[in-house]
């Protein structure tokens, strides 16, 4: 990275800023201007001798992966930074790198947000650099999220395809069966309440809209689509109806506690036994651990619950690429170093340790540390589960551009449904309604589907 | 309420100490009694007392815990305490961050503060004694720069210093910071009331040229000014987050304010964050806190000064 | 909130917005003034040269700069429109779609609402203590306005950070105590959220507007009291009578840095917001404004809404001091 002084080139730029906000205002017309970032990707030459320095902004922690990057390879050294985890901070802080022209070499990106950071040209061609040669080590659905028109822009890290994470104990002492459909699911709750002692079977977060998402998705709904250049939104529709109505009768029956997950005090009741199952994905089982180390050996895993019975329809939350920024002056050796992060055996022994999910590496389970019986979750070979849920992801599932403000829309209107200022369904409504006036907004075409 | 209150009701006529109300009639009746005025009076104070220091009391008890106790024993008691340990962890953590942190906030608080308020020192001096064209317009654009929420200006702000290339630079914080039109305001009464003209005529009839008479003569003078747009700007600064946080995204570059905040927010994948965090807060008000008490007479002083003047 | 004020002022600040700028009250330096010595305007400008850059680099040109920009919008091309984009002139229309989104509007209500209950109840509270602690000799008076102006010292995101822990369920003490005599109160549901965001600002930010208060009570001659007293006015009576109007360009003042302040709301509700549902991205004006430039990266209607922001708190602060100065007037 380059320092922050300002250099010569910089001062440049600042007078002819000033002097462009200066006479900006009579001429209006201001063609030419370039959206989004504002510098560009350009490898700059190697020197034999002069060791390569690349920035990689993640939240996981994924030192000791870096670290062994850096023993083994001398020549291209890796400056892990932990960044606030997406759109709590960390896409705010890529996105103001961007504009400033300064971003990282690599960052961390999940697939949802792919299609924004395309919307202002954050992200480096790596087609470019032959990034193509290295589709064959990824499973295809992950890598197509990172492909654009043709080329490729991102190298796939991990997935959360998703289960249901229970205190086995706790269901044995009040005499509940593991639930396999969302009917059971509901029944559960209800025992859960009734013999629980304050304790309910989860938490619904209205704050989490992606995780509300991933239940349409594995619904069957589909909320994004394109036909031609237009992009068609279709939140509100009859499956997402369905998953809003069931979770707004678990809130009105109080049989689930409305509150943010992941917070403080999310960890501190699933630490006492207040909250005794979570709906989530493959990679929280470490915040489980790191958070709830009181309750270790009690958890299992098991598949998540169907709408119907026998069937096997599952759903991914999250899902994480290894970008290269725009900007980047190394981006061979950013390619690089994102593929070996992906694919060697040891780091995703590594990442998995640290958390980041379920690799996007083709054949990286088997004989990986996933698959190994786990006593956290009482000796359960539990990634078994999500082994299985990963094959069972529908993967024609799509993003708009405008993810992050549509979850932002769901979010504050969930907000306001669970504080009794309309419901989950007309949220869908209201949010979908949004969600194409922010695509319009951006200069793109777009409609509702209905 | 015709109760007076007994033994508070002080003559502020007089400068300090000596007990009043002695002799004053009704209110000196029961001087010494305990009354239910003055009871309710103490229990009131006494509650704003809590009320204020109770947060910090928290503060300085979380910041002894562990993650695992903070969560998970009572807020306002101390359980297994053991501070040195945290606070060298806020201080290593990350390759000690938090140095360059505390250093940063120090640059631009300091730094920033200082030149603020020798411009606003010069500039209000400029406005109260001299006759110039373009003096109105001057001084109404000063008044609308107080009146104008600094916040409102950070955004538009970014949007200028990006294209200039000056986003994400030390520049960014700083150059913002050495503008005070507050400063300049209070600088101009000040000045307009302490700074006598007889002075000035004399020293130019020595033959003293303008800068030299405000560098040896006026500055002197207007030094409690001084001190206090120093003080505020210093703490407004020291306070600021919103100007860091679009302006900057390197770490290395950002003050206490928004380190802290990014430590927060990556606390639910990294639990031992919420401690640095906590001990990090604790550490970041030290400092502060101190001033505020140290030089709490001094604030008064420097504004009683003024008005007495003026 | 950015620096602030002090008693002087206080009485300043309400006068020249009546217009007297000029002569201000300092009559002896501008009837000296009259007759400097030569190039006096060569001398003016020499000293106020670096502010008067900055303040044209810092004040006008970002808001120039940012009129320029919410006057744009990307035209997209390519599939999907992911393709290349440049800017093209927008007209107004990135006013109308601030306009046009109800959430923006809101925070604005939402501010609105929070200034007209947050800022009475601040400034009672502060001048409520500085006439107590002003009429209280004892050294513990030194220690108690010490103890009420530390607050002030503490950041505004350290001190959401702080009342945060206390906020939430589980882990705050104050909850914890009241829970064991049966009280549950939720500080952090719909309707209360923005009251807990009040009261973090109130912690902050009333012991200082206290000392600025007694700074004020300090500077008035105390021959006013001294014939209160001889006119058989006791020490409550003194205070409303008194001290209370003689108080007034100081609560004029900080009236007016609180309404600049309340606009201003944002560290504060965004350090809060992970623990609840109930603040959205668009909570308050600034907010908004942020949220539409960083996270969903349309600079231009934050632009927008950045002068509507700016033009509303410059209105309702100018407004606040016109309104009180006509009414001070029509007093004498």
């Amino acid at each position: 990275m380059e320092t922050s002084r300002p250099t010569r080139r910089s001062l440049l730029r600042w007078g002819t800023g000033a002097a462009a906000a200066l006479t900006a205002a009579p001429a209006l017309t201001a063609c030419g201007q370039a959206v989004g970032a504002s510098r560009t990707t350009k490898q700059a030459p190697t020197r034999p001798g002069h060791k390569v320095k690349l920035v990689f902004w993640t939240w996981v922690p994924m030192q000791k992966t870096v670290d062994l990057w850096n023993r083994t390879h001398p020549d291209i050294q890796v400056d892990l930074q932990i960044i606030p985890a997406n759109v709590l901070g960390g896409y705010q802080k890529m996105y103001s790198a961007l504009t400033a022209g300064d971003a990282p070499d690599l960052a961390q990106v999940e697939y949802y947000e792919l299609p924004a950071f395309m919307l202002v040209n954050g992200l480096t061609d790596l087609s470019a650099y032959g990034a193509d040669a290295l589709r064959g080590s990824y499973v295809p659905w992950q890598w197509n999220q990172g492909v654009f028109g043709g080329r490729v822009y991102t190298v796939p890290q991990a997935s959360g395809p998703m289960g249901l994470f229970y205190r086995a104990d706790l269901f044995a002492e009040w005499g509940i069966d593991v639930p396999t459909t969302w009917a059971e699911f509901e029944q559960a709750a209800r025992v859960v309440r009734a013999r629980g002692d304050g304790a309910r079977l989860c938490a619904f977060a209205p704050t989490q809209p992606a995780w509300f998402a991933a239940m349409c998705w594995q619904h069957g709904a589909r909320w994004v689509r394109t036909e031609g250049d237009t992009w068609i939104i279709d939140m509100n529709d009859d499956l997402s109806h369905e998953v809003a109505d069931f979770w707004a009768k678990l809130i009105r029956d109080d049989l689930v506690i409305v509150e943010p997950d992941m917070s403080s005090a999310w960890y501190a009741q699933l630490q006492t036994g207040r909250i005794v199952a979570w709906v989530g994905p493959q990679w929280g089982d470490a915040l489980l651990r790191g958070n709830a180390p009181n309750t270790s050996g009690k958890w299992r895993v098991a598949p998540l619950p169907q709408w119907k019975a026998g069937e096997n329809a599952s759903a991914n939350w999250g899902g994480s690429s290894t970008a290269i920024l725009q900007g980047s002056r190394h981006p061979r050796e950013a390619l690089q170093f994102a593929h070996w992060v992906n694919t060697d055996r040891q780091a995703i022994d590594l990442n998995v340790a640290a958390g980041y999910g379920w690799p996007a590496a083709a054949d990286a389970f088997r004989g990986s540390a996933l698959d190994k019986p786990d006593p956290f979750f009482g000796g359960q070979r539990y990634n078994d589960v999500f082994a299985a849920s990963d094959r069972a992801v529908d993967t024609s599932w799509k993003w708009s551009p405008t993810s992050d403000a549509d979850f932002g829309h769901l979010q504050n209107d969930f907000g306001a449904a669970v504080a009794g200022q309309g419901g989950l369904v007309s949220s869908l409504a209201d949010a979908q309604k949004r969600a194409v006036q922010d695509l319009l907004a951006k200069g793109l075409k777009a409609r509702s589907a209905r | 309420m015709s109760v007076s209150a007994p033994g508070i009701d002080e003559s502020v006529a007089g400068s300090t100490a000596t007990p009043r109300a002695v002799g004053r009639g009704r209110a000196g009746a029961s001087h010494r009694g305990i009354t239910p005025s003055r009871i309710l009076l103490v229990a009131f104070l006494t509650i704003a007392a809590l009320y204020f220091l109770l947060p910090v009391y928290w503060l300085v008890v979380a910041s002894t815990k562990s993650t695992g106790k903070l969560f998970g024993s009572f807020g306002l008691w101390f359980s297994d305490p053991h501070w040195l340990h945290n606070l060298s962890q806020v201080f290593s953590y990350d390759g000690g961050i938090f140095w360059k942190w505390t250093f940063n906030s120090i640059l631009y608080a300091g730094v920033g503060g200082a030149l603020a308020t020798l411009l606003a020192g010069v500039a209000g001096f400029a406005l109260a004694v001299y006759r110039f064209r373009g003096r109105e317009a001057v001084f109404k654009a000063v008044l609308a720069g107080v009146l104008l929420p600094s916040t409102a200006l950070a955004l538009p702000m970014y949007l200028l210093f990006s294209k200039m290339g000056l986003a994400n630079t030390q520049w960014a914080v700083l150059i913002p910071s050495m503008v005070s039109p507050f400063g300049v305001y209070l600088c101009r009464i000040y000045a307009e009331a302490a700074v006598p003209v007889e002075v000035l005529e004399a020293a130019r009839v020595d033959g003293a040229g303008e800068w030299r008479i405000f560098s040896t003569v006026v500055l002197r003078m207007m030094t409690p000014a001084l001190v206090t747009v120093f003080l505020f700007q210093f703490v407004g600064i020291w306070n600021n987050y919103f100007l860091p946080l679009v302006m900057l995204s390197d770490d290395t570059k950002y003050p206490i304010t928004l380190g802290l905040t990014t430590w927060q927010s990556a606390a639910d994948r990294h639990p031992e964050l919420y401690q640095l965090t906590v001990g990090g807060a604790f550490v970041s008000i030290l400092p502060l806190a101190a001033a505020m008490l140290v030089l709490q007479r001094y604030w008064r002083s420097g504004l009683t000064q003024g008005s007495v003047k003026g | 909130m950015s620096g602030t004020i002090k008693d002087t002022t206080g009485g300043t600040i309400d006068d020249t917005a009546h217009g007297v700028t000029g002569q201000g009250r300092g009559s002896g330096a501008g009837a000296g003034g009259r007759q400097r010595s030569a190039r006096p305007d060569r001398a003016a400008w020499g000293f106020l040269l670096p502010f008067v850059a900055l303040f044209l680099f810092t004040f006008v040109l970002p808001i120039g700069y940012a009129i320029y920009e919410s006057l744009l919008k990307p035209i997209r091309s390519g599939p999907l429109g992911l393709g290349a984009a440049h800017i093209g002139f927008a007209g107004l229309s990135n006013y109308t779609l601030a306009l046009k989104q109800q959430d923006f509007l809101d925070s604005f209500g939402r501010v609105l609402l929070f200034a007209v209950v947050q800022i009475p109840v601040m400034l009672l509270l502060s001048t409520v203590l500085a006439l107590v602690l002003d009429t209280l000799s004892s050294r513990w008076a030194s220690f108690l306005r010490a103890a009420y102006f530390l607050p002030y010292g503490v950041p505004g995101v350290i001190a959401s950070i702080l009342w945060g822990f206390l906020y939430v369920p589980g882990v705050s003490p104050i909850l914890d105590l009241l829970g064991r005599v049966g009280l549950h109160p939720d500080f952090l549901g719909y309707n209360s959220v923005l009251w807990s965001v009040a009261n973090v600002v109130i912690w902050e930010f009333a012991g200082y507007n206290m000392l600025v208060i007694i700074a004020q009570l300090k500077a008035i001659p105390q021959e006013l009291y001294e014939a209160a007293r001889i006119d058989g006015a006791n020490a409550w009576q003194t205070a409303l009578r008194v001290k209370l109007p003689l108080a007034r360009p100081a609560l004029v003042l900080t009236g007016v840095f609180s309404i600049i302040g309340t606009l201003q709301l944002f560290a504060e509700p965004l350090v809060l917001k992970p623990l609840t549902s109930t603040i959205t991205t668009s909570y308050t004006p600034n907010l908004s404004a942020y949220n539409e430039a960083f996270a969903n990266n349309n600079i231009y209607l934050a632009a927008a809404e950045s002068v509507i922001l700016a033009l509303v708190a410059s209105v309702l602060s100018f407004g606040f001091l016109s309104l009180v100065n006509r009414k001070g007037r029509s007093e004498r």
